[in-house]
This record gives C-alpha cells, sequence and structure tokens, in this order.
C-alpha cells in the first residue's frame, strides 16, 4: 500500500546500507509510513526514535543551541538518523558502512519535501 | 505519589512500565471495576473513581467492537487537550484484567503501546496460578465496629 | 469479588442498588452522599441523560473505617432502571459483592418491581451467580407518600420477597431508611468475609 511518503522512503531505502527508513508521527510516535525489510519491528524503532529526537530538540533549546535539525545516533553495528519538526520525523536505519554524508543529504532534501 | 498494588507480583511490571513509557498514572484493575495496583494518584477515593470509569469505558468499548466486528476491541486511545489516556486488556492465568494509563507530552502513544506489550507479557509471566479461597480476615464480632462506624459516618455517633 | 489487599491492609466491597426506573435508587446515593463527611467519600460520579435519568451508572466510593484491622471500602453503583437499558445493567452487576433491590411503593408501580426482580434474577444467573446466594436486601422507597397511592411494607413484601431477604421501609428522599439499608446490607456482604469460603 502506498502513500505520499512512499516515494521519498524509497528514495532513501535505495541508498547504500540503508536497512530501514520510516515517516513517524512526531507526536504519537506511529508510523505514518515505512519501507523495512522483513522481520524489521518498525513500530518499535518509530516510538523510540521519535521520542528520541523529541528529546534531542528540547536539550538543544534548553542548552539555548536554537531548532534540531539533522539527528545522528551511533551504535555498535550502525546508525540511527533523524529530521524531522513539529507534526513529522524522518527516520532512516543504516549499516556503519553507509555513507552518512549521503544519507544526510537525500534527508535533508527529503525533509524539505515533506515539509 | 503513591505506588500500590494488591498483588505483590504485579509491582515489578507497573514500575518497569510506569518508569519506560514516562506515564503520569497507571492503574490496574478488575474488570468489576475494583482497583489491585495503581501509580500516580494520591487519594484512595479517587482511584475508585477513576476505575468504576475506567471499566465502565471498556465494557462499553467492548460491546461496541462486538458489535461491530463481532470482537472486542483490544485497545482503547483517547486524546485530549493536555493529556491522553490509553486503555486495554491484559490477560493472565490469575485473571483478565484492564489496565488504564494516562500520559502527556513526556510520553507518546506509540511509546506506551510499546511498553504496554512489554507490561502485558511481564504480568502474564509474573502472574501466579489462581489460588485457593484465603481464610475469612474478619472478626467474628465485626458488626459492632461496623455500626459503630456507619454511626459516625452518618452524625449518629 | 470483594477484592481483600492483605499488604496494605484493604477491603473493597462492591454493592449494586437495583430496582425499576425512578424508584429511588440515585436518590439513596445522594443522601448517603449529602450525610457522609468529605474525606469518607469520594466524588459522586453519574453518567445521567440531561433530564437527570441514570444512563450508565451512578457511583459513589465509601469509606467505612477500620473493620477488624482492615480499611474497608464500599463503591456504590446504581444501575438505569428503565427497560431498555437492560444490556447496561448486565454490565454494571458483573461482580457485585451485594445488591440492595429498590422497590417503587406506589401500587400502580408493584408490576415494574416484580419484573425488575425478575430481571434482576436473570442477570445473576446469566453471570453464574447464584441468586439465592449473592448478598441481597430490599428497601421500600417511597413509604412517605399518600398512603392512598402506596401498599404498605407487609403487601409489598408478599409481592416481591418471596426469598425473605431482610427489607426495610424508606423515604430516600428525606432519609429515613437509607442508613439502615446500607447497614443491612454492609453486615451481609462483610459476614461472607468472616466465615470460612467452604461454609458459603
Amino acid at each position: 500500500m502506498s502513500s505520499p511518503f512512499t516515494p521519498v522512503l524509497d528514495a532513501l531505502t535505495r541508498q547504500r546500507g540503508v536497512r530501514a527508513s520510516l515517516v513517524v508521527s512526531a507526536a504519537d510516535g506511529i508510523t505514518i509510513d515505512s519501507n523495512l525489510q522483513i522481520g524489521q519491528d518498525g513500530s518499535r524503532v518509530a516510538a523510540l526514535a521519535a521520542s528520541l529526537y523529541r528529546k534531542a530538540r528540547k536539550s538543544a533549546a534548553a542548552a539555548g543551541l536554537g531548532g534540531t535539525g539533522f539527528m545522528q545516533l551511533e551504535a555498535e553495528t550502525g546508525r540511527l538518523c533523524a529530521i524531522g519538526g513539529e507534526e513529522i520525523v524522518l527516520v532512516v536505519v543504516a549499516d556503519r558502512s553507509a555513507n552518512v554524508g549521503l544519507i544526510r543529504v537525500e534527508m535533508l532534501r527529503a525533509a524539505e519535501a515533506l515539509a | 505519589m503513591i505506588r500500590t498494588s494488591v498483588e505483590v507480583w504485579i509491582e515489578e511490571p507497573l514500575r518497569r512500565f510506569v518508569d519506560d513509557a514516562s506515564v503520569s498514572l497507571a492503574l490496574l484493575l478488575h474488570p468489576s471495576g475494583q482497583v489491585l495496583a495503581q501509580y500516580g494518584f494520591t487519594r484512595a477515593m479517587d482511584i475508585m473513581s477513576a476505575c468504576a470509569l475506567a471499566a465502565a469505558i471498556h465494557v462499553s468499548a467492548a460491546e461496541l467492537g462486538k458489535q461491530l466486528e463481532g470482537k472486542p476491541f483490544s485497545g482503547l486511545h483517547h486524546a485530549g487537550k493536555v493529556r491522553q489516556i490509553f486503555l486495554a486488556d491484559a490477560r493472565t492465568a490469575s485473571g483478565a484484567y484492564i489496565f488504564l494509563t494516562v500520559f502527556d507530552e513526556r510520553s507518546s502513544l506509540g511509546l506506551v503501546r510499546l511498553y504496554f506489550d512489554e507490561f502485558r507479557a511481564n504480568l502474564a509471566k509474573a502472574a501466579p496460578l489462581p489460588s485457593e479461597a484465603p481464610e475469612p480476615m474478619l472478626n467474628e464480632n465485626f458488626e459492632r465496629e461496623l455500626n459503630k462506624n456507619l454511626a459516625v459516618l452518618f452524625g449518629r455517633a | 469479588m470483594s477484592l481483600v489487599n492483605y499488604q496494605t491492609r484493604e477491603i473493597t466491597c462492591k454493592i449494586v442498588y437495583y430496582g425499576p426506573g425512578r424508584s429511588g435508587k440515585t436518590t439513596n446515593l445522594h443522601y448517603i452522599y449529602s450525610q457522609v463527611p468529605h474525606d469518607r467519600k469520594g466524588k459522586m460520579v453519574s453518567l445521567a441523560t440531561q433530564t437527570d435519568r441514570t444512563l450508565f451508572f451512578d457511583f459513589l466510593p465509601l469509606d467505612l473505617g477500620m473493620i477488624s484491622g482492615f480499611t474497608t471500602r464500599f463503591q456504590l453503583y446504581t444501575v438505569p432502571g428503565q427497560v431498555y437499558y437492560q444490556a447496561t445493567r448486565k454490565l454494571v452487576l458483573q461482580g457485585a459483592d451485594g445488591v440492595v433491590f429498590v422497590a417503587d411503593s406506589q401500587a400502580r408501580q408493584l408490576q415494574e418491581n416484580i419484573e425488575s426482580f425478575q430481571d434482576l434474577h436473570q442477570n445473576l444467573s446469566e453471570q453464574s451467580v447464584d441468586p439465592r446466594s449473592i448478598p441481597l436486601v430490599i428497601q421500600y422507597n417511597k413509604q412517605d407518600l399518600p398512603r392512598d397511592l402506596i401498599l404498605t411494607t407487609t403487601e409489598l413484601s408478599d409481592a416481591i420477597n418471596f426469598r425473605g431477604v431482610p427489607d426495610y421501609a424508606g423515604d430516600a428522599l428525606h432519609g429515613p431508611g437509607v442508613f439502615e439499608t446500607l447497614r443491612g446490607i454492609s453486615e451481609i456482604v462483610l459476614k461472607r468475609l468472616s466465615t470460612p469460603s467452604s461454609a458459603r
């Protein structure tokens, strides 16, 4: 089933090393659309990533750093990247081998398209 | 904030849920409306009212689900301006219970649903098998205390 | 089923006020609410229509104080009495530890009383509750009305109380009988917690 976000997610997932991409409701942490590999629990990632991004935004604001743009979380075997606003958060899960710079550019482009 | 539970085995699953999901209030209740465990309430009477209403909402939604889909709905979410509620059932070997939680912007529906699934599983794991009825707990002459208390309640003492 | 918390030493019991429409079930709760001190009651919840007819239930939590070292709380519920709220009555009746049947003493309401009492027994049976064993008392309410409009408590008892359960004359609007009824059902409900389960 496709949504208006499907082309954006497909473009992101085509990047080398990207395992999953999701569009998540910022307030609820509920998946709006996703492109996942078989066996991945998208709803879990969506809820936690949205919560993390919201807290990151609050942390940045509390530190007087203004608004939050691109967020990257480095883990043992990969990365979780997020970018978004009040309504929507775009989340990408990628391997360590993925080109973060390229992913970041694509995500910024996608975020502009979704805004 | 008070955290109390009728049965010890409920405490740990409830504590984990509350900590993980960052909710403001949580209630586990019997379908008849009696509280089994709670977090966040400060007054026993408020808990009882909340339980009665939660049980009513749950049973109404279940009936609606049966009429629409042939089976009860599994969960219910209601969003207010500042706070939201999530209501669902949790089945264990000890019986079926109703769970109500109230959360605000410190949490989200996605997180609540995520950790509720874990809570439900932890609760089912922790629940003991139904035990025999307990020994009587009231004295033989409890009527005297009851009558005295009721008289005080109604200003007749 | 009465809920007992051995840790915190609390007992909670559910009492349902049952009866035909406009018999005085809600009035009983309102009177109780008006008499009980603030720190011994919770907010009264009334899910009612715009004309104050009970739509779903009324609910009043009461703290009866310490009995045998247990903090004892009662949850008082009423059901909607009108015939078409059958499904709702069943839902509210679930898990009741005791029932107060509030009968309307008006002569013209006799048939409604009888049908409502039968309805109660049927709903209990459907929930696999033995109607003969659940704690039950009857209140013949509106005994304050003019004599030519009402039946006497003896007449009502003959018509309704075939089980011989404790019964009380009542005037819930002004108070007489309300306290006695609540005391009566409380005694029977709590008595179950003072006898071994095998003897019930």
